[in-house]
């Protein structure tokens, strides 16, 4: 390819956000335009279609399939209860009837004189969408949901699990380069987000789950303890559904890595404000990254810039961070972008850059095993 | 024989006149060994007048007192009871009818046809149960060993570890057969031999009837069994009922699936093959004792196109089955269908311990065969002797 | 036009992330694939125009053959005038996830399995398939319905005559699950029905008004016979209708190419299918991509393909190490890794799945989860690929002992004559020989094998112009596309390590003969160049078989490539000492047989001892 493409997580202390609150039918809004929201406000609701549950009425009143509808004391569409007689055979002389209760409370979908089915439908679910950010309701999208607009910071993570959640933002650690261990959540951790350093265990999160912690954001997160965490190996990178009691954000990657400076520093500026997290992600074509919103109430307007403004290409001085072995985690900025490829340790050929690390070390990498840092 | 029996002693006065026999010798009792109680064995070695030939001695009686007796001697003599008398040359006899809470002692005298011998007396003794049948310890030898082999797979396949079973391809082919009916919309037919439930196959059949009822119930294919005996019938509906219940469809169930024909073989012959005509079912089943029906149901599948499957352990009737049907349950397979069907460790484990069992009884009856054609083609007399100690060990005493 | 007279053809590859242009020119008397060029997919905002895309990819193919192609107004030159243009032009598309299709029948194994087929066949990734014994219960079956969202549905069931209740059922269901097309909120969902003739009019009375129903042919209309084709053809012609026309810019495309627009897969199963007619030969292709592995085979002259759709090198490769266990990733290492370093590494390549291999480690660990990502979608397709299930067996006392049933597995990896690897790491691998290697330790090839590999992925584009040109299709495949890599010879059997498996004589092109004995245990390589042949005859002991038999001599003619004849003595099925030192142990020595890595950088590395290499030339 001509250009490498290098994507870069997001790490800001100023941008306006736009969120898109929609139903996944349609459905109700019941927020008005310019309205300010807090996260848990509902914004938008709706009912799901129930679920459909089939009788084999044939087969239950003992009668051929094409004479169930003949039999049917309910039409499609109507209304029943549970264990309410839907269906009654002729009997002889009006003795030995069968019957047919059924089985749920809903409405009958639909009764078929071929297969002898009577399909009967739960009835509908309701479903509420929150706000999820605190900020303002900037535009309605008619009958399916709001976008909600706030400035504060905010920060991208590379793998999460867990959604939507928000709370108090709290710091764990002193450093980036701590771990987070179980002694150090305490009981004034309830309902907070809580940041981390360079790791935290499993059985922190089992602390954390115990005390009531809402959300974590670190550093680096073992597979290990991801697996016995969810009790399964993780096999494709699509999550935010997990049920596990908190959101777990993390920036980095797996193995132990410290928290990029930037990112921590960001975080603890904002310790005890009121943040927004998801750890949905998804690695496939259209990515979601889980994400750290916070909030500000004021924001100098000269920095406000809207998201997905800033792309920049590799160039000397961009720094970038290094997201692979051998060098992975580690910080530098470019220093020369030959164009020719040149050949790596492996054997294969890749075009590279050339970088200084933050200690002044010089090293050769593969165009694709650098991120920008943006900002 | 205690009626015949009379002190000769008394009978003959004269007796003192003629030389007397001698008593047996060195006479013992003894507990009766590996035994439930209630029985002594009393062993003595022959009189010297009992002899091949000699002729003088005819029988041994035998005396019985109860211990502890009267004050004296004398007394003594007159607690003891005869109680039998067994011909000459005997050396052992085993008294049952004691009482292990007592103890006895015995007296025997050599019996001629004149006169009768000094008594001999054994010393006391008493009967008493045994734990332990040591004449059987042969059985308890195999048994373990059968036992252990099927334990032992048993814990092997729960580990986890895998065994080779032979494919049953007639089992294999149930899925795929109700699938037939199923994508043909017509339905299957199951019949489950002409025998009541008291046969070993039938039992069988009905197994496997649970495990395609299951299929079927999954599928929603109707099935029609129809039987020749009514308990049969009752037992069918029982087992199809609960496998639509397992398959999560009780709706769909209905007893007319299965219903009752005739007890008369060739009535219910011409039953089935009525239904066969009329309803032309895709797929069916013969699990079970089969008689001469069986190639006239076969044909009619065949003809109508059906797959059809067959299990039954009557050597006559399994080539008809093997030629007119897709699949076919060899004798003992109709029997392994649960263990097989069903795949878990414990069934699994038994069943390949049987086999090693089988193995096991094979090979000693070749070996048996081959010491007794050593024996008789030799005719050495040390093979002779491994060859009885190798028939002892398999036969059976009390 | 008369296909003598085509001269120049211009083939696109629309992929998800790429368009790809080669350029096919007639020299002399043959077709030659003569330049290609490459240009980012443009279906999504900010250009919303996959025609961009291929002009970009033309552009950039034109610039470098100096041929002009694309006029002011940004159209394809058609005809070729004046040394300008092309003759044809002809397209695939995968872009925007390819077509997603559910299928539906009645027996899993029967009517629904030859639904999938037909799908698969078609080119479709099958998100699910439904039938009336998948073990779901209905509303479940409907929720799955409505949460996948298909581009399309492919509903069949019965034979013509059989079973109407069921069929009517699955419609049924369908229509109480009113699903929504994926792409495009305008149009409703377009459903086949390829069932039981006696039951399309109550497939109708259900299905007619909520979705856009085509009734095709029963693609089972007896259950002895498949009749798949005109159930693949309506779903190219929906995909083309429908699927193709919802996507941006495609209406457009759909004007200038000469040939209908076909789905990827069912390009490159087109392509593999003429060639393995035409050569009477049976061939397995694989092709591994970053989120799913196809593999095409045709074995009898049936044609076959699966997608394993979580089973890849960058955003599923966690899902491999997730699916094989990470003991068998670990028995491909030839060093010690810690366990729980090794399972980060997988889970950051996820996460950060553009980033490639950069140590030599990375390269060997990124390579042993390519083989049992191979080795899985291998698996997978096996089981997918057999007879027809449900044929009723004619039956004689001789079959007593040996029932065969029906619906058995087609694949005889001893009758297979080639193996075509593609996909990123088989195809970019840095050498010839990891790629071979990987190749055959995840396919275990049996006998005597030959292995290639596509050079640029030219497979699809091929696979569009053997409906129009099959001649050029084949000459470009076997001159350009294919790169051989070599045969390779495994003989079949278990022994004790270092016993004789197979005394072999090979005639080598160079006039000189090389005799030797093959140890159990142990691989060989001798070097045969690209387009040289050497006249192979090799006796196997007796316990070993090269597909003649058990001990049976074979001789024949074998074709060198990039690697050369690569003799496998490592006994099939093949297995791996329990023993982790001993494992490693052989690795190596096998690695170093076939120059799989570089000797010195393995050693720089302190990735293995220095050790002389043992048989290798």
């Amino acid at each position: 390819m001509a250009h490498a493409y290098t994507p870069g997580l997001k790490v800001t202390d100023s941008i306006t956000l736009r969120k898109s609150r929609l139903l996944p039918v349609k459905g109700e809004v019941v927020v008005e335009l310019k309205t300010q929201v807090k996260p848990d406000d509902v914004v938008a609701r709706t009912f799901l279609p129930g679920n459909v549950y089939p009788l084999n009425a044939a087969n239950i009143l003992n009668i051929e399939a094409e004479d169930v509808p003949g039999s049917m004391l309910k039409k499609e569409t109507e209304y029943i209860k549970k264990n309410e007689v839907i269906a009654e055979t002729k009997g002889l002389f009006g003795l030995f009837k069968s019957k047919l209760t059924a089985t749920i409370d809903g409405t009958i979908e639909s009764i078929s004189g071929v297969t002898g089915q009577v399909l009967q439908r739960a009835n509908p679910m309701p479903i509420e969408v929150q706000a999820y950010i605190q900020g303002q309701v900037v535009d309605i999208i008619e009958g399916q949901g709001v976008v909600v607009e706030t400035c504060g910071a905010f920060v991208q993570g590379i793998f999460g699990i867990g959604g939507e959640t928000f709370g108090r933002l709290q710091m764990g650690v002193r450093s980036p380069s701590e771990m987070l261990g179980p002694d150090q959540i305490y009981d004034r951790h309830r309902g907070a987000i809580l940041v981390g350093g360079s790791l935290v265990t499993e059985q922190a999160l089992n602390k954390a789950i115990a005390t009531g912690v809402r959300g974590i954001v670190v550093g680096g997160f073992d597979d290990k303890d991801l697996r016995a965490f969810l009790g399964h190996d993780l096999g494709v990178a699509i999550t935010g559904s997990e049920q596990i009691g908190l959101t777990l954000v993390v920036t980095e990657g797996f193995g132990r890595i410290e928290m990029a400076q930037r990112t921590f520093e960001l975080l603890k500026s904002c310790a005890g404000l009121q943040v927004s997290i998801n750890g949905a992600t998804q690695i496939r074509a259209g990515v979601i990254r889980p994400e750290v919103i916070i909030p500000k109430d004021k924001m100098p307007s000269s920095s406000n810039k809207a998201a997905g403004e800033i792309e920049r290409g590799l160039s000397i001085g961009t720094p970038i961070r290094m997201i692979r072995q051998p060098y992975f985690g580690r910080l530098g900025k470019v220093v020369a972008l030959p164009t020719n490829p040149a050949v790596l340790e492996s054997g294969t050929r890749a075009r590279v850059l050339e970088v200084e690390f933050t200690d002044g070390q010089r090293a050769l990498i593969p165009r694709a095993n650098v991120e920008l840092i943006e900002g | 024989m205690l009626t015949a029996f009379v002190p000769r002693s008394q009978a003959r006065p004269d007796a003192a006149m003629l030389v007397r026999i001698r008593p047996p010798v060195s006479p013992r009792a003894f507990d009766t060994p590996s035994d439930a109680g209630g029985c002594i064995t009393v062993r003595w070695q022959l009189s010297p007048d009992d002899q091949p030939g000699g002729k003088l001695v005819e029988g041994y009686g035998i005396y019985r007192a109860e211990e502890p007796a009267g004050p004296s001697a004398a007394l003594r003599v007159n607690s003891f009871k005869p109680i039998d008398v067994v011909p000459a040359g005997t050396t052992e006899y085993k008294d049952s009818s004691t009482d292990d809470a007592k103890t006895y002692r015995y007296r025997l005298v050599a019996l001629s046809e004149f006169e009768n011998s000094e008594p001999a007396e054994t010393p006391v003794a008493q009967s008493s149960l045994q734990l332990f049948n040591l004449n059987r310890l042969n059985l308890l030898v195999i048994s373990i060993i059968i036992s252990g082999t099927v334990i032992f797979y048993i814990q092997y396949l729960k580990s986890g570890r895998q065994t080779f079973i032979r494919k049953i391809a007639g089992l294999e082919a149930v899925d795929e057969a109700i699938g037939r009916a199923t994508e043909m919309g017509r339905p299957i037919l199951f019949i489950p031999g002409i025998q009541d439930m008291n046969d070993i196959q039938t039992v069988a059949g009905m197994i496997i009837l649970g495990r395609i009822a299951k299929t079927i119930a999954e599928y929603d294919t109707p099935i029609e069994v129809p039987t020749s005996r009514a308990l049969v019938m009752t037992t069918a509906r029982e087992i199809v009922k609960e496998a639509y219940l397992a398959a999560g469809r009780p709706d769909a169930y209905s007893d007319d699936m299965i219903y009752y024909l005739t007890d008369e073989q060739f009535g219910y012959v011409a039953g089935v093959n009525g239904i066969m005509v009329r309803k032309k079912p895709a797929a069916c089943f013969y699990m079970g004792a089969f008689f001469a029906e069986s190639l006239i149901l076969a044909e009619t599948g065949n003809d109508i196109g059906a797959i059809q499957i067959a299990g039954t352990a009557m050597p006559a009737q399994l080539p008809f089955f093997i030629a007119a049907c897709d699949y076919t349950l060899i004798g003992e397979e109709l029997f392994a269908a649960s263990a097989y069907l069903s795949g878990e460790p414990k069934q699994l484990g038994s069943l390949k311990g049987q086999d090693m069992g089988k193995i096991i009884a094979m090979a000693c009856i070749l070996f048996g065969v081959f010491l007794a054609t050593l024996t008789s083609v030799t005719g050495s007399s040390a093979i002779l002797e491994v060859l009885e100690w190798f028939r002892s060990f398999f036969s059976v005493s009390a | 036009m008369d296909p003598e007279k085509i001269k120049v053809i211009l083939a696109t590859d629309c992929g998800s992330t790429t368009t790809k242009a080669i350029l096919i020119e007639k020299i002399g008397n043959e077709y030659r694939q003569t330049y290609r060029g490459e240009a980012p997919t443009t279906v999504e905002a900010p250009f919303e125009d996959v025609t961009m895309g291929v002009a970009g990819a033309v552009q950039e193919l034109a610039e470098l053959s100096g041929r002009k192609l694309i006029d002011e107004q940004g159209r394809i030159i058609k005809p070729c005038q004046n040394g300008q243009g092309c003759d044809i032009y002809i397209s695939t598309s995968s872009a925007g996830g390819g077509l997603q299709m559910m299928v539906a029948g009645v027996v899993r194994k029967m009517t629904a399995q030859s639904a999938e087929r037909a799908a698969l066949g078609a080119g479709a990734i099958v998100m699910d398939v439904l039938a009336s014994n998948d073990k779901r219960l209905p509303y479940e079956q409907i929720q799955r319905i409505r949460h996948l969202r298909p581009d399309m549905i492919l509903l069949s069931g019965g034979i013509d005559g059989g079973t109407i209740t069921h069929v009517a059922e699955m419609g049924e269901l369908i229509a109480a699950a009113d699903p929504k097309p994926r792409l495009g909120m305008g149009y409703r969902l377009p459903v086949i029905f390829a069932g039981n003739i006696n039951a399309r009019a109550e497939i109708e009375r259900c299905l007619q008004d909520k979705t856009d129903l085509s009734i095709v042919d029963n693609l089972r209309p007896v259950l002895e016979e498949e009749n798949l084709n005109p159930a693949r053809e309506k779903i190219h012609d929906l995909f083309l209708e429908h699927v193709m026309a919802q996507a941006p810019g495609y209406k457009k495309l759909i004007n200038w190419v000469d040939a209908p627009i076909m789905p990827t897969p069912s390009a490159v199963g087109s392509i593999l299918k003429t060639i393995a007619d035409q050569k009477a030969i049976e061939a397995i292709g694989v092709d591994i991509g970053g989120a799913t592995t196809d593999v095409f085979s045709v074995l009898k002259g049936v044609f076959n393909r699966t997608v394993s759709a979580n089973l890849g090198m960058s955003y599923s490769i966690s899902n491999v190490v997730a699916e094989a266990g990470l003991g068998n990733i670990m028995r491909w290492l030839c060093f010690e890794m810690d366990e729980s370093d090794l399972r980060n590494r997988i889970k950051n390549k996820m996460i950060r799945p553009t980033t490639i291999p950069q140590t030599l480690k990375e390269l060997i660990l990124e390579q042993a989860v390519a083989r049992e990502a191979l080795r899985l979608a291998f698996r997978q397709h096996k089981s997918f690929a057999t007879t027809l299930a449900g044929v009723q067996q004619q039956r004689t006392i001789g079959d007593t002992f040996e029932q065969i049933s029906s619906g058995a597995g087609l694949v005889n990896m001893l009758a297979l004559d080639l193996i075509i690897g593609s996909g990123g790491i088989l195809s970019h691998a840095p050498r010839a020989e990891q790629t071979a290697m990987m190749i055959i330790d995840a396919f275990l090839p049996e006998g005597v094998t030959l292995l290639a590999k596509d050079s640029i992925f030219m497979m699809p584009h091929l696979g569009v112009l053997a409906q129009v040109h099959t001649k050029a299709a084949t000459e470009v495949f076997e001159k350009d596309c294919m790169v051989y890599l070599g045969t390779c010879i495994c003989p079949v059997g278990q022994s004790k390590q270092g016993r004789p498996v197979c005394r072999y004589t090979l005639e080598l092109p160079a006039g000189n003969t090389v005799e030797e004995t093959l140890n159990f245990g142990e691989m060989r390589l001798i070097r045969l160049g690209l387009g040289e042949k050497a006249k192979l005859a090799a006796e196997p002991t007796r316990n070993f078989d090269l597909g003649q038999g058990k001990g049976r001599r074979i001789e024949q003619e074998i074709i060198g490539g990039t690697v050369g004849v690569i003799l496998d003595g490592r006994g099939r099925p093949l297995n791996l000492a329990d023993d982790k030192k001993r494992r490693i142990e052989k690795l190596r020595e096998w690695m170093l047989a076939l120059s799989v890595y570089d000797q010195k950088a393995l050693e720089e590395k302190g990735l293995v001892g220095a050790k002389a290499p043992a048989g290798a030339r």
